[in-house]
């Protein structure tokens, strides 16, 4: 097995930069995960619900921060991940993936983690993470 | 139009597949090899191909989207998805076959600063082919009472 991460208050992962967005990595992720709504790959239907361009599906950005945190500290040490949608992520974005310890207790650590875009965090999560701990 | 917890939305079986993972680890930029080499996943433990955090997200290739949201008496086009949470009792693994059975958490009405809406919280228990309870995945819904 691999062992669980030492993590500490304050520990980051390198930040990932992803984007920008294009149709193809909306198209990629409808395919994954299922989501054929319209607003996704269809800019008329877009335009129609008064978005400028197509939007990206949230569960998008939720998976590109689980894949930020599991390739951190490993699928098997993931106990709770939790996110919140704020904002639209739009096609042609460039978002950038952040996330850091905020709280260690035995062998759990906190992690808040964010998509930013620009100035903006449009999408925000937080995660329980088994730690090693001495005892 | 209120809906008393437990009400069942949906019921799909979800296979863990490793097409499907090396799908998911793609479309989320996930890098760890554990996600698309069996060798890999078994050097570092596990007893198969792990499937990637959000996985189960792939449901919605099994749901029926139109129903469950006319089951809930919503309307899609002032639908949004407010938070998603997933609690893991284990890591799902290649092989799997889950059953998602997606029942109604709670359903309220509140005030906030754009006017009213409904906010229902849905929660969905993966139970793998043995019985046991691999996952817990709730996802609130909030529709606003304007477009």
């Amino acid at each position: 097995m691999r062992a669980a991460p030492s993590l500490q208050p304050g520990d980051s992962p390198r930040p990932r930069e992803v984007g920008p967005i294009t149709a193809t990595d909306i198209a990629r992720f409808a395919g994954a995960g299922g989501d054929f709504n319209p607003l996704h790959h269809d800019e008329a239907a877009a335009h129609a619900a008064g978005f400028e361009t197509v939007i990206a599906m949230g569960q998008f950005s939720a998976g590109l921060l689980a894949g930020l945190l599991t390739d951190w500290v490993g699928i098997e040490n993931v106990r709770v991940f939790e996110v919140r949608f704020v904002a639209p992520v739009y096609k042609g974005d460039v978002l950038e993936l952040l996330a850091e310890v905020t709280d260690v207790r035995g062998d759990e650590a906190s992690i808040n983690l964010a998509v930013r875009s620009g100035a903006t965090d449009v999408v925000t999560a937080t995660a329980k993470i088994r730690r090693f701990a001495r005892s | 139009m209120t809906i008393l917890p437990g009400q069942l939305v949906d019921e799909v079986e979800l296979p863990v597949e490793r097409g499907k993972i090396r799908e998911f680890a793609r479309a989320t930029f996930t890098a760890d090899p554990v996600h698309t080499n069996e060798s890999v996943a078994r050097a570092a433990g596990f007893a198969g191909v792990p499937a990637t955090a959000t996985y189960s997200v792939g449901a919605g290739h099994y749901r029926d989207q139109a129903a469950f949201v006319a089951s809930l008496g919503m309307s899609i086009s002032r639908i949004v998805v407010g938070s998603v949470s997933w609690s893991y009792l284990r890591v799902l693994l290649e092989g799997d076959v889950l059953t998602a059975t997606r029942v109604v958490e709670s359903d309220e009405n509140r005030v906030g600063k754009s006017g009213s809406m409904r906010v229902v919280t849905l929660v969905t228990r993966f139970v793998d082919q043995r019985g046991d309870l691999a996952l817990v995945q709730r996802e609130v819904l909030i529709e606003r009472d304007t477009p």
